[in-house]
């Protein structure tokens, strides 16, 4: 009887799992097929587009900026969140009530509507913002730093922060010799955690890019965009690529998490 | 004078007063409990001798330096917490080391020392392992021997045994008990167990509401009650008032008397005593300890160790250890086991 049940529950979580790896693994046979038209099968199996993708100069590129971009607002993010939270935790607990709320902002505007705002905003600022990799940074930095507060939050709630200050203190270490000692490697694998996952998706972010500086600054969304009229093989090599690589980072980031839980 | 001196320390959060006017002077080695219900301002206390709060008013003094303005890493002592508040990220070692890492020790000089108190706290074999990988009672003996491995002038234990089970609490208590002996080491300890604080103090200080209102041995707090809060937070004193008490015992008394439930003798109406008791026994007291309405001996007679049980009756005065006495046996309590 078990077993049967069993047999069922397996059945069903495997076979949605296969329904949603279709179409990716639907996309990566066609990333490897030299043509494949108005045959059921493939003409023929190459490794050309994507030799194509990774000699063209431009998809290094456009790699390598969403690549900087992503890392730059998360390392503004990192040095902004951390001794931030710091204070609040250990000089103003009373404060992470105000916090919780502010940290929800972000997901309070639309994208769409938010780059709007942030158009009209800095249209006609004395520094020529918009079109610039800058305000891409300051806008990614805004939308992963609720991710990044709430996981790095997290980590420091499981902390007995004050009690652990106090007998870092008592044995002779000054605050800033706590905080890198002993509060910053107790956050690591939160931090790492929340990192890994706000790259992925910074990594994967299209409305904004497009919006606020489009092709003056071509990241990989742009570029993907950009070349969709080209050979729908070549696009999904693209695709595979950039999926190996989202792929790479959340399982990075899941491993992250799962440490922290134990 | 005296090794800790505490002048007229005051404390307020806010509106409210934590404690006042607290006075008292602690010599060299001596092991002195702060006992008192929860709430009463003594870990509050206890943290301000630390030097985790600042005080309003009043000094103390350590050693002969006033030490009331000085940081706590400045100030020489060595804490216990409850939570045990052992760093995650290291291992037994690196937390034990970590004090003397702070004081720009060479690394051979750390090692040396840490083994040493590793021994002493008995956790050999655990060096390499991190704290989340410990029990309750090994855990609080990492956190001490982190706190005595730096040498402390003064350790502070706050509440350390009360997140432990039974058999644990009672071997780490004497165990703490020994090493504060060993060491010689001036020891504060906070607990609002009584009887904890009757087996492991020289001196208590009973704290409530902030202040102290008694301090004195052991014995001294429990059979002589200055007032009636000590009376009913010591034991299970019958307080009676002075109606009461008057016509009960058919004396003139004034004001609230307290009596011990030990000191009121029983006869049984109709019983024959005097049944079979063994003569006689020269015996020779090796130790006491007061565990509140009971006080039990170690005692040595004919080549063999007993442990005797007597009711903590004033008139039974505390035997010191040599005191030569006598012992008696109910032969029909005897029992045989297999």
């Amino acid at each position: 009887m078990i077993k049967s049940d069993q047999l069922y529950h397996y059945s069903v979580v495997y076979g949605i799992c296969g329904l949603l790896f279709l179409p990716i693994l639907a996309t990566f046979f066609y990333s490897i097929s030299s043509s494949w038209g108005a045959t059921i099968l493939p003409d023929g199996l190459t490794f050309k587009w994507y030799l194509m993708l990774w000699q063209d100069m431009r998809f290094i590129d456009a790699f390598s900026r969403s690549l900087l971009i992503s890392g730059a607002a998360l390392l503004l993010c990192s040095l902004l969140i951390l001794p931030l939270l710091f204070v609040v935790f250990y000089y103003f607990p009373k404060l992470q009530a105000l916090f919780n709320l502010l940290i929800l902002l972000p997901f309070a505007v639309p994208p769409v509507v938010s780059s709007v705002g942030l158009l009209q905003l800095y249209a006609d600022s004395a520094f020529p913002l918009v079109g610039t990799p800058w305000i891409l940074i300051g806008t990614y930095f805004t939308i992963a730093v609720p991710f990044m507060y709430r996981a790095i939050a997290n980590s420091f709630s499981s902390l007995n922060l004050n009690d652990l200050m106090d007998s870092a203190h008592l044995l002779g270490a000054s605050t800033r010799q706590a905080f890198f000692l002993i509060v910053l490697p107790n956050l690591k694998k939160g931090l790492l955690a929340s990192l890994f996952l706000s790259f992925s998706f910074l990594l994967g972010e299209f409305v904004f890019a497009n919006m606020l500086v489009g092709t003056r600054y071509e990241t990989l969304q742009i570029y993907l965009y950009n070349m969709r009229q080209t050979s729908g093989h070549f696009t999904s090599a693209l695709v595979i690529s950039y999926f190996a690589f989202i792929f790479f980072f959340t399982w990075l980031a899941s491993r992250f998490s799962r440490g922290t839980q134990q | 004078m005296s090794f800790v001196t505490v002048q007229h320390l005051e404390k307020h959060f806010g509106e409210q007063c934590v404690f006042e006017n607290i006075n008292f002077t602690i010599e060299q080695g001596e092991f002195i409990t702060l006992l008192g219900p929860s709430g009463c301002g003594k870990s509050t206390l206890l943290r301000s001798l630390a030097g985790l709060h600042d005080v309003d008013a009043g000094n103390i003094w350590v050693d002969g330096q006033n030490i009331t303005q000085l940081q706590a890493q400045q100030r020489d002592i060595g804490m216990v917490f409850q939570s045990y508040a052992l760093f995650p990220n290291m291992t037994v070692q690196q937390n034990i080391a970590f004090g003397l890492k702070m004081k720009k020790m060479p690394s051979a000089a750390i090692n040396k020392q840490v083994s040493k108190i590793i021994e002493l706290v008995e956790l050999n074999g655990k060096e390499k392992v991190y704290p989340q990988q410990l029990s309750g009672g090994q855990k609080q003996r990492v956190a001490l021997a982190r706190a005595l491995v730096v040498q402390p002038k003064i350790l502070l234990l706050d509440e350390p045994l009360s997140a432990l089970d039974a058999p644990i609490r009672k071997h780490l208590r004497q165990q703490i008990k020994a090493i504060q002996t060993e060491l010689n080491l001036t020891t504060l300890f906070v607990t609002h167990d009584q009887e904890e604080a009757m087996t492991l103090s020289d001196r208590i200080f009973l704290m409530n509401q902030g202040q102290i209102v008694q301090q004195g041995s052991a014995e001294q707090i429990y059979t002589q009650p200055n007032n009636a809060f000590v009376a009913g937070f010591m034991g299970n004193y019958n307080l009676l008032n002075a109606l009461q008490a008057s016509q009960l015992l058919g004396l003139n008394i004034n004001g609230q008397l307290a009596i011990r439930p030990e000191s009121i003798y029983v006869r049984e109406i109709g019983r024959e005593y005097a049944p079979h008791i063994s003569k006689p026994t020269p015996a020779i007291i090796q130790n006491h300890q007061l565990l509140g309405n009971i006080i039990r001996y170690q005692v040595k007679t004919q080549g063999c160790e007993l442990c005797v049980d007597l009711l903590n009756r004033s008139s039974e005065r505390l035997l010191q250890p040599g005191s030569q006495l006598e012992l008696l046996f109910n032969l029909n309590e005897l029992q045989q086991v297999s």
